[in-house]
């Protein structure tokens, strides 16, 4: 009885040491997870909790940080492409919540080289009104401004102290979208989807290099530029091109 | 007799008898209830309903029912209806609602118009997550209904009529199964029915009607039309309603801050809103945004029913409102006109919908 006990737990170990060394390289579909960073000045964005520097001299408490993906796409090595989701909206507004979105979809196992979204709402999508799309989806969270504007792409929402008296009393409000703003986010980075030690893919973006990109500061005092909704998207190009701009994708 | 025919005449007996039996529970088993199809509007993303809760033509009459019975409060004084008045669009007209024995609640009683489109959460503080959960929280409200439910369902079970059409809605064989989810899925069912997409907005969205001077000024004011390229609008102030108050149903079923008190702390809010669900103190002092449909008749307003009319609504908002640090970015001073205070208000009551108000199907 005692041998087989030991027998048993060599087996067992065995077993478990065959587990670890060539777990089966999966052929399959790899369940494969997306993570979307969101950051300012390249620390975790903390919605309403944190108060953050603008490179102004003012102050700032983020409410809102949101933008659609359109068009989620890995590309292969052999430059084939595997098309992840057709549209996403990626939303921080809570403030018990990280500032971590995840995404997970079913990828086929192999070998890649890039991964690519269209910032926004794709035209043929932007073209369509939610009544068309299910109530729980992506294009019925109430992004859709109106029938000429359409859907707002990024919203970017702040109050902001701008005389440092401890009151942030400047709300800040930048809605952005245009089929003429639609943009194409390319990375390249080589990686191995086999379900063994995959790599965890996470594309950030920071709020602060949207508004600023060191050089250049989008300037938050003037009442000109505190907000910009639906038609007076000229404000915003210059915002939306940084943000445009700025994403990153790690692989860990 | 011999003992063999003694045996086949039992057997013929045993096999009637079975047959019998057979026959009776076919007929005694309830017919299934009839799957009833509730029109919905094109220009509404469809209402998502809960696979284990369709609407039937047995569950929709049941929840009409009991939506306007008293049968559901302990001492028989107050319905669903006593706080949600089809005349007021399925509010009370009170500042905050009156339930049993005359005892005030703490908030305003909302409409329900189109509430089986808001899938997100239920209540002012969001506290419930469908209609089926919902309408468990009033009956044991000592504010509201007073009721308990352990007693509730032996009245309802001991009842002539309402037994037999909870068997009947939900295919119950026996009597002991009926239980306070069936009372919230009828009324559910009942208030997925109340649909309003009649108004002389959707009117004139579909090509069916025009806006007056006035309505088209305030309809400009409050979809921003000031930003347009089109000129015709430019210099008028925005009024930011629809960021949150945003079409078909004129909420995003979002929470917010817009404003309504100071708050130098964010302690300092006398009804936390939201943050009871949450915990979390920047949830402080946010509601759910409400849908502005019927609008006109659902006076008094906000969630404590602090303004009396449309008039103090525009007022406040015209102002800038009061400062908390979690008031939302989009709220602040309009630089709205008399004039153009009046038209956002004419344009509000465009939203009215006289044919559903009137709607027989939604009376008792
Ligand atoms: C005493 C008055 C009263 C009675 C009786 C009452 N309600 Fe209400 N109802 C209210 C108030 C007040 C609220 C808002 C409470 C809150 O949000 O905290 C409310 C909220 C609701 C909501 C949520 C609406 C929304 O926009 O989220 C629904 C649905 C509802 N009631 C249905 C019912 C049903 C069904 C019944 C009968 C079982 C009922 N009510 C009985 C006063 C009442
Ligand atoms: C930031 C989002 C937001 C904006 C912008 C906004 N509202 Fe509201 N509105 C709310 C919230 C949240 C409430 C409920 C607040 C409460 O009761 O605490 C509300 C309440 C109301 C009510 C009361 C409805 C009722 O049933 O009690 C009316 C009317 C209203 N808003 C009209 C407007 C108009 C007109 C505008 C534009 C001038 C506007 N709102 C802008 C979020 C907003």
């Amino acid at each position: 009885m005692k041998y087989l006990s030991l027998i048993a737990l060599f087996a067992l170990l065995f077993f478990a040491a065959c587990q670890d060394d060539d777990d089966p390289v999966q052929t399959g579909d790899i369940a494969t997870t997306i993570q979307f960073r969101a950051e300012y000045d390249d620390t975790d964005l903390a919605i309403q909790s944190a108060t953050y520097a603008y490179p102004t001299g003012a102050e700032l408490k983020a409410t809102l940080f949101q933008y659609y993906v359109s068009d989620l796409t890995l590309i292969a090595a052999d430059s084939s492409e595997v098309e992840l989701s057709e549209i996403e909206l990626i939303r921080y507004d809570d403030a018990t919540a990280d500032n971590i979105e995840e995404r997970t979809y079913d990828v086929p196992a192999g070998d890649y080289i890039g991964l690519r979204f269209g910032l926004g709402v794709k035209p043929e999508l932007n073209a369509l009104d939610p009544n068309n799309f299910a109530a729980d989806d992506p294009l019925n969270e109430n992004e859709f401004w109106n029938s000429t504007a359409r859907y707002v792409f990024a919203k970017i929402e702040a109050n902001a102290d701008l005389e440092n008296d401890g009151t942030f009393d400047t709300g800040l409000s930048y809605h952005m979208g245009s089929d003429a703003l639609y943009s194409i986010v390319t990375f390249t980075g080589s990686f191995t989807l086999d379900g063994d030690n995959d790599p965890q893919l996470i594309v950030t973006s920071d709020v602060l290099k949207a508004l600023s990109d060191g050089m250049d500061t989008f300037d938050i005092a003037d009442p000109e530029k505190q907000r910009v909704h639906g038609g007076n998207q000229a404000v915003a190009t210059e915002i939306w091109e940084r943000l445009a701009g700025q994403f990153e994708l790690l692989i860990q | 007799m011999s003992s063999s025919s003694v045996f086949v005449v039992r057997r013929i007996l045993y096999n009637s008898w079975c047959f019998a039996l057979v026959l009776c529970v076919a007929s005694c088993q309830p017919s299934p209830p009839v799957t009833q199809l509730i029109p919905e509007p094109e220009k509404f993303a469809k209402i998502i309903y809960p696979p284990d809760n369709p609407t039937t033509r047995e569950g929709l009459a049941l929840g009409k029912r009991l939506f306007y019975d008293p049968i559901l409060s302990a001492d028989s004084t107050i319905s669903c209806s006593t706080c949600h008045l089809p005349e007021l669009a399925f509010t009370d007209g009170r500042k905050v609602s009156k339930g049993i024995g005359g005892r005030t609640g703490k908030r305003n009683s909302p409409g329900l118009v189109n509430i089986g489109y808001l899938h997100k959460t239920l209540f002012w503080d969001g506290r419930a997550d469908d209609l089926e959960s919902q309408a468990l929280h009033p009956v044991a409200d000592p504010n509201e209904m007073g009721g308990d439910w352990p007693l509730l369902i032996s009245k309802l079970r001991r009842h002539p009529d309402y037994m037999p059409a909870f068997r009947r809605a939900f295919g119950l064989s026996d009597d002991r199964e009926l239980s306070p989810d069936h009372v919230g899925k009828a009324l559910a069912q009942f208030q997925r029915s109340l649909i309003s997409s009649d108004s002389k907005y959707d009117k004139v969205e579909r090509g069916e009607a025009v806006y007056t001077e006035t309505e088209r000024l305030g309809h400009a004011i409050f979809f921003d039309l000031a930003d347009e390229p089109d000129p015709e609008f430019h210099g008028l102030p925005t009024g930011e309603c629809a960021h949150c108050h945003i079409p078909p149903h004129f909420t995003n079923q979002k929470f917010f801050n817009n404003g309504l008190d100071e708050a130098d702390s964010l302690e300092d809010f006398k009804d936390i809103g939201r943050a009871l669900v949450t915990g979390s103190v920047y949830d402080n002092g946010t509601f759910r945004t409400p849908g502005l449909r019927n609008v006109a008749l659902t006076a008094p307003y906000m969630h404590d029913g602090r303004f009396e009319n449309l008039y103090d609504v525009v007022a406040h908002y015209n102002s800038g409102g009061h400062y908390a640090e979690n008031r939302n970015a989009n709220i602040f001073e309009l630089g709205l006109s008399n004039d153009q205070a009046e038209a956002l208000v004419a344009f509000l009551h465009t939203l009215t919908d006289s044919s559903f108000v009137n709607n027989p199907d939604y009376r008792q």
